[in-house]
């Protein structure tokens, strides 16, 4: 088959994506809606390397090739992230569409890339040489545009165990099935005797990339609900100034009062 | 070439693997039950049930099902589960110009196939991505539940 190859292993992919000039295919929900009659496509869907979903000490382990579907059936993925893949297209989109091909799009809309955005998941990229494991920022360059070598695949997304259960998401689109975010938004904020260990905000479909600022989150970390209280007007401050969102079909004001909404009724949210 | 079951024959495709498997059933094996409507998975019109699940055939590439299962209306038919859900449908007049039905009858196979007891809420959710212009739903919805009650024991 000249314009499509269909490896079983990953190993054998990973050969193949090493000699040529392949697109790798794994849901195909994006790439089939302008599908490139020149394209050879090297289809991951059936390796079942890049389909499994496990634990280790310290991580809940994706394959790339997930569907949203197998996300929302799993027993160790975490709600936060069910929750946004529950909200996806429809059914037969999820039967197909992959967290894997999610990421590697490089679109600031992809839902259940904001959630490993907000929850500071790393990803495991490889080739036929070997690998490496990156945090998320360091994939997305652009819109459309990442990190991801000519030889590589993704392999794994590698979510944090613990630290997720308090989480605040929600989507904003034209309706409930078959919408495309408009604005999407996922906080956690964790607290450990009466103060916040951790507070994680992404906001999605706003800007080139998702807007995910640790160092603006951290004017709450440390704090009692009492003294965040305190920060709060700061804390909404500095994330006025930096969400720039950029002018699409829908309005910038718009998306920006969106985002302004959400992240303060994050903060009400957990009594903040 | 692509090796796959189409409704319970294996069948090889002659066509590039990049074509939309949509086009393939239509051009190629003149499987005309599955309707074209979008071609961005918006529609609902072409799903197939591919390996137990359902999908829109206009986003899956045919090199992507080398070795599967596709079941289309034209194989559905033939089954027990479908004349339940055909005399339930008819019942409740949830057909008018037709044109959603195919995928629509596909997706109230997947929901009961999952779940032979789904709540009203379920039931929506299971047929959100099949549009359908004419009916408004409602009958759709109550067509379901009828065969999941009047079927029971097939799901």
């Amino acid at each position: 088959m000249v314009n499509g190859y269909h490896p079983e292993l990953l190993q054998e992919a990973l050969a193949i994506r090493a000699q040529e000039a392949v697109t790798p295919y794994a849901g195909g929900t994006d790439l089939m809606i302008k599908p490139d009659e020149k394209a050879r496509y090297l289809f991951l869907n059936k390796v079942s390397e890049l389909k499994k979903i496990t634990e280790d000490a310290d991580y809940i382990r994706l394959g790339a090739a997930c569907t949203f579907t197998d996300i929302q059936e799993s027993e160790l993925a975490p709600e936060i992230l069910k929750e946004a893949v529950s909200q996806i297209a429809a059914p037969a989109i999820r039967n197909l569409g992959t967290v894997g091909g999610n990421i590697c799009n490089g679109s600031p809309k992809a839902d259940s890339a904001l959630i490993f955005w907000a929850t500071d998941s790393k990803l495991r990229l490889v080739n036929s040489r070997g690998e490496r494991v990156i945090p998320m920022s360091e994939f997305y360059l652009g819109r459309n545009e990442t990190s991801l070598q000519a030889d590589e695949l993704l392999a794994e997304i590698l979510m944090p165990k613990t630290g997720l259960s308090h989480y605040y998401y929600k989507k904003v689109g034209v309706r409930n099935a078959l919408a495309i975010s408009r604005v999407s938004f996922a906080g956690i904020l964790g607290a450990e005797s009466g103060r916040i260990v951790n507070c994680q905000t992404a906001f999605g479909a706003v800007s080139e990339v998702v807007i995910r600022r640790p160092d603006l989150d951290a004017m709450l970390s440390g704090k009692t609900i009492e003294e965040a209280k305190a920060s709060k007007e700061d804390y909404l401050r500095a994330y006025d100034q930096v969400i720039l969102p950029i002018k699409g079909r829908i309005s910038a004001e718009y998306r920006k009062a969106v985002c302004m909404n959400l992240l303060r009724d994050f903060l009400d949210s957990n009594g903040i | 070439m692509v090796k796959f079951m189409l409704n319970g024959q294996e069948v090889v495709s002659k066509s590039q693997a990049n074509q939309r498997l949509l086009d393939v059933l239509r051009h190629e094996f003149r499987i005309t039950g599955v309707k074209c409507g979008c071609k961005e998975g918006e529609c609902g019109a072409c799903s197939v049930i591919l390996d137990g699940k359902l999908v829109n055939s206009c986003l899956v590439a045919l090199g992507s099902i080398e070795g599967s299962t596709v079941t289309t209306i034209e194989g559905y038919r033939e089954t027990e589960r479908y004349a339940a859900l055909d005399k339930a449908y008819a019942s409740v007049s949830a057909v008018q110009c037709g044109f959603c039905i195919p995928g629509m009858i596909l997706a109230s196979e997947c929901i009961l196939a999952k779940n032979p007891n789904p709540t009203e809420a379920e039931i929506r959710a299971g047929i959100s991505g099949n549009l359908c212009r004419c009916t408004g739903y409602n009958a759709i919805v109550k067509a379901i539940s009828i065969a999941a009650e009047e079927g029971k024991g097939l799901w």
